[in-house]
């Protein structure tokens, strides 16, 4: 937990001083009626003048803060005690337990709060007594909800199976594992809680039902100077400020308690997601072939700037399928969504240059990148659930593609939808057309993504993991599938993948990417059998082999991109390693014909093909 | 089928409110009876106790009176006042209107500025729009209902005349004065209802512009405008409609205030009058017409949900 920002602790800290030390202020008494002088303005004697029967408003403020307080501090106490309490047995213990306290909860959350509260009045008479427990009874329920869902999200964690397992008995495993992983978001409840209660109680005493005269309540006072506002506003004013302001700070303590405890908040600085104007984009040329030439893809965090791709230059020629290789953080997936510019709203290409048809493209405006995107060039993405959009049907999502670049009537949009859909082997492609992605299977929705990016006959395809997500045998359908469209429209196909054996499958040429840097790139029928590069070695290695043998696991992993050493990012995880690795960045080396490697003891790895086996 | 199981439950929630409501005052410390005559601490005569405690049934098996209760709700009977022996069901229809109208009106003036507000806030994130509106609906969502009611009467009424200070016409008699005293108290409530739907809204489109599907659209060359009215807005408004409808219920309660203030003769104005005169079975009718709207609100939202998100339908 972070700390709490000190501005609204201090500044409910402050009202609640004022309401602890009120007898003590040598103030008049707030109940000490003086008919002859109501509605007094402001004097000396009274700071902010007298009320509607001459009282001192100054001290019925004051002294209304303190009854506000003790109503918030105290039922908040209340509904904090016996909900969490409830929810830890619901959630802990299960079963009957479990459907009695939360079902209960549930049902108090029918009513809503005020009623429950006019209705138990009624039964019990107004009066900060009965105030106390019936908007104790009203917090119940949501300190309930977040005990519970806190409970049993730390329920089944390893450690305290582990605390079970050596046999600490419940009651015991509550309050040491338990209690202390959710206070966070019951702290949080908390301060909702007492927020709550000033306005619930103020809005009581509004009504006569609360508070019971001539106890001072800002509530009363608010109600009472409405009947003279004719009069004399002052009156009114006073209370409505210091209600105000005192919800304002609980409110501000909220966010404040809340941004402390989630672990998620203060996010990094980001770029706006701007409304580009919508302008004529350029027209589009004949010849494709993508050439990435010293891309760098840059992140500003609070810390500062971070790389995750580095000076990446690649090529991908018209029917050519390039593999981009390399695991997780490798900055493979950046590297492709920088090329159409689809970077998230926090990364941008900091340098470099794509050139696509004879265009710049990370010097092209957003229309005209628009035109590119889905027409000339086409993506997939990993995970075809999250990539469609979930409420409309898959045909329409395929119909968008096409009327977005060509201009068509929506039924024969429609029709062509329907043929890409059989095309990519969808069967009963008319009925699928229909159906929403949760309705279809996870080949199938990944088969119509691929339908939604051919449907302009793109130039070029990058596919990021689009297999990932996928078990094998459908795995093996849509990696022929993208075999046959290339070889049918000649288009050039980027595929980035952490998977070796897909590589070994589809691909003509292979970049192997290791945080944020090209280490390797070459024809897939050298690089396979000769890897000149550590790095590469040591992936194939960690595919499992066809003789059955165990595979072997690179060990560590790859350096965040705020960690990335000065020398060979791959030189921690080396068994080659050698103490000039680390010494300055490498370059990367022409290694014979189309092969490049950034590594400088190529030479070795090339003429002891057995090393690295040993080695590593 | 959906649809039949959301009715199902929805009738299962009411008949528990009903019965919890029964059993409200049989659970009380002590004679409701007698709780209901006492006024200021004296007790009341035996026999005027017993008299209505023979009114209400309360004298008869607690199983008796619940069957008799719920007989009672199936043909509408919600028993008979105890301040003027009036139908506490012909009132509390009569009054209802009035406080659905002032609720719509307070609906659609929230969505109407919330959603674009929250939308265009998210669009423009961290800018100056951006941090206005948020500040704006954080101050708005500061200030308890009835201390904008109250200001609002003070600054539109008595000092601008420009709107009633309160009150009510019916459409029929008056249809520009009937809308002219719907306005304030409407306002009001979107003063507490409006900020929550600019959050709300603003936190789901942030959400939802990060999301897989809206690159997808992006990577198709959608159009941002049409990005945003096709796949971020629609998707966004999914959890917002769930919100509306928890603040929805919770300002049934909330007009509570706003009635008082404005003078507004609607249900929960005679909530409050039924609860100063301990009108225990007036009382009880009306917040389980109050619970019911809440749960039939609830089952109208989840449908309108089931319109929005295709998913729900089959879970």
């Amino acid at each position: 937990m972070r700390r709490i920002s000190p501005v609204p602790v201090a500044a409910v800290g402050l009202i609640g001083l004022v309401a602890l030390v009120v007898p003590w202020l040598g103030l008049p008494d707030p109940v000490t009626i003086d008919v002859s002088n109501r509605l007094s303005p402001p004097s000396w004697q009274h700071w902010l003048g007298q009320d509607e029967v001459g009282r001192d408003i100054l001290s019925r403020l004051l002294w209304g803060a303190r009854s506000s307080l003790t109503v918030a501090i105290l039922s908040a106490l209340i509904g904090c005690a016996i909900g969490t309490t409830l929810g830890v047995l619901g959630g802990f213990l299960g079963g009957v337990v479990d459907l009695l306290t939360i079902r209960a909860a549930d049902i108090i959350l029918c009513f809503p709060p005020l009623l429950l509260a006019l209705l138990v009045v009624t039964l019990l008479g107004p009066g900060a007594a009965t105030l106390i427990p019936v908007l104790g009874l009203v917090f119940i329920p949501g300190f309930v909800r977040v005990a519970y869902a806190g409970v049993l999200s730390v329920r089944h964690q390893e450690y305290v199976e582990a605390q079970r397992a050596l046999g600490v008995g419940p009651a015991r495993i509550m309050l040491r594992t338990v209690l202390p992983n959710i206070g966070g978001p019951v702290l949080v409840q908390f301060s909702l809680a007492m927020a709550a209660a000033v306005v619930l109680e103020s809005g009581l005493s509004f009504l006569g039902l609360g508070v019971v005269p001539p106890s001072p309540s800002w509530g009363l006072m608010i109600g009472a100077a409405r009947q003279t506002m004719a009069q004399t506003v002052l009156p009114l004013i006073w209370p409505c400020i210091a209600l105000t302001m005192t919800v304002l700070a609980m409110n501000a303590l909220c966010d404040a308690v809340r941004a402390a405890v989630d672990p998620h908040g203060m996010p990094p600085r980001e770029r706006r997601w701007k409304l580009p104007a919508l302008l004529p984009g350029l027209p589009l040329g004949a010849a494709s072939s993508l050439s990435v030439n010293g891309l760098s893809v840059a992140i500003d965090t609070t810390a500062g700037e971070i790389r995750p791709v580095r000076r990446v230059s690649w090529q991908v020629a018209p029917s050519e399928t390039l593999a981009i290789v390399g695991e997780s953080g490798s900055g493979k997936s950046l590297s492709g969504l920088a090329v159409l510019g689809l970077l998230p709203p926090v990364a941008r290409a900091a340098e470099g240059e794509v050139h696509f048809d004879g265009r710049e493209l990370l010097r092209l405006d957003e229309p005209a990148l628009r035109r590119l995107r889905g027409g000339d060039v086409a993506m997939i993405f990993q995970d075809p659930m999250s990539s469609l959009n979930p409420v409309h049907r898959i045909g329409r999502q395929i119909t968008e593609a096409i009327r977005v670049h060509r201009k068509l009537s929506h039924g024969a949009a429609w029709r062509e939808a329907v043929a890409l859909l059989a095309r990519v082997g969808i069967p009963d492609a008319d009925r699928r057309a229909r159906s929403f992605p949760h309705e279809l299977s996870g080949g199938m929705r990944q088969r119509a993504m691929v339908a939604m990016a051919i449907a302009n006959r793109p130039k070029l395809l990058i596919a990021d993991e689009p297999t990932t997500a996928l078990d094998v045998t459908i795995q093996a359908q849509v990696l022929d599938l993208l075999a046959e469209l290339k070889a049918e429209n000649g288009m050039g196909l980027v595929f980035i993948t952490h998977s070796l054996p897909v590589v070994a499958e589809i691909a003509d040429r292979v970049v192997v990417m290791y945080a944020g840097e090209v280490v390797e790139q070459g024809p897939v029928g050298e690089i396979f059998p000769r890897p000149l590069h550590p790095y590469t070695a040591a992936l194939l290695q960690s595919a499992p082999p066809e003789d059955g043998s165990l595979p072997k696991a690179i060990p560590g992993t790859v350096p965040l991109p705020q960690h990335f050493p000065a020398g060979c990012a791959f030189a921690p995880r080396c068994a080659m390693a050698r103490p000039e690795c680390d010494a300055a960045p490498l370059p990367l080396e022409q290694a014979g014909p189309g092969r490049q490697t950034r590594c400088i003891r190529w030479r070795t790895l090339a003429s002891e093909p057995t090393m690295q086996r040993a080695e590593a | 089928m959906w649809v039949a199981r959301r009715i199902v439950v929805a009738l299962i929630l009411v008949w528990i409110v009903a019965s919890v409501v029964f059993l409200a005052i049989r659970l009380v410390p002590g004679d409701p009876a007698e709780l209901m005559l006492s006024q200021g601490g004296v007790s009341p005569d035996a026999a005027v106790v017993a008299e209505l405690r023979e009114q209400l049934g309360l004298d008869r098996p607690v199983w008796d009176q619940y069957w008799a209760n719920l007989r009672g709700l199936l043909v509408g009977d919600l028993g008979v006042s105890l301040t003027d022996q009036a139908s506490v069901a012909r009132q509390v229809f009569v009054r209802l209107p009035r406080t659905l109208e002032l609720i719509a009106a307070a609906a659609i003036l929230s969505v109407g500025f919330g959603i674009p507000l929250g939308l265009l806030a998210a669009l423009r994130r961290g800018g100056w729009f951006d941090r206005a509106v948020m500040a704006a609906a954080g101050l708005s969502l500061s200030v308890p209902v009835f201390v904008v009611g109250t200001l609002m009467v003070l600054l539109l009424a008595q000092w601008l005349s420009l709107l009633p200070a309160g009150g009510f016409t019916p459409l029929a008699r008056d249809p520009g004065r009937h809308f002219a005293q719907l306005l304030m108290p409407a306002l009001t409530i979107s003063s507490s209802l409006g900020p929550v739907l600019v959050s709300m809204t603003r936190a789901s489109v942030i959400d939802v512009i990060t999301r897989d599907h809206v690159r997808t659209a992006r990577a198709k060359g959608v159009a941002p405008a049409a990005i945003v009215a096709h796949h971020v807005l629609r998707n966004a408004l999914i959890p917002v409609v769930t919100v509306l409808a928890l603040h929805l219920g919770t300002l049934l309660g909330g007009t509570v205030l706003v009635e008082y203030v404005f003078n507004y003769p609607g249900l929960s104005g005679l909530l409050v009058d039924s609860v100063n005169a301990r009108d225990y079975p007036m009382v009880q009718g009306v917040v389980l017409v109050i619970s019911v709207l809440f749960v039939a609100l609830n089952l109208v939202m989840d449908l309108i949900y089931g319109m929005l998100d295709p998913r729900v339908r089959h879970a």
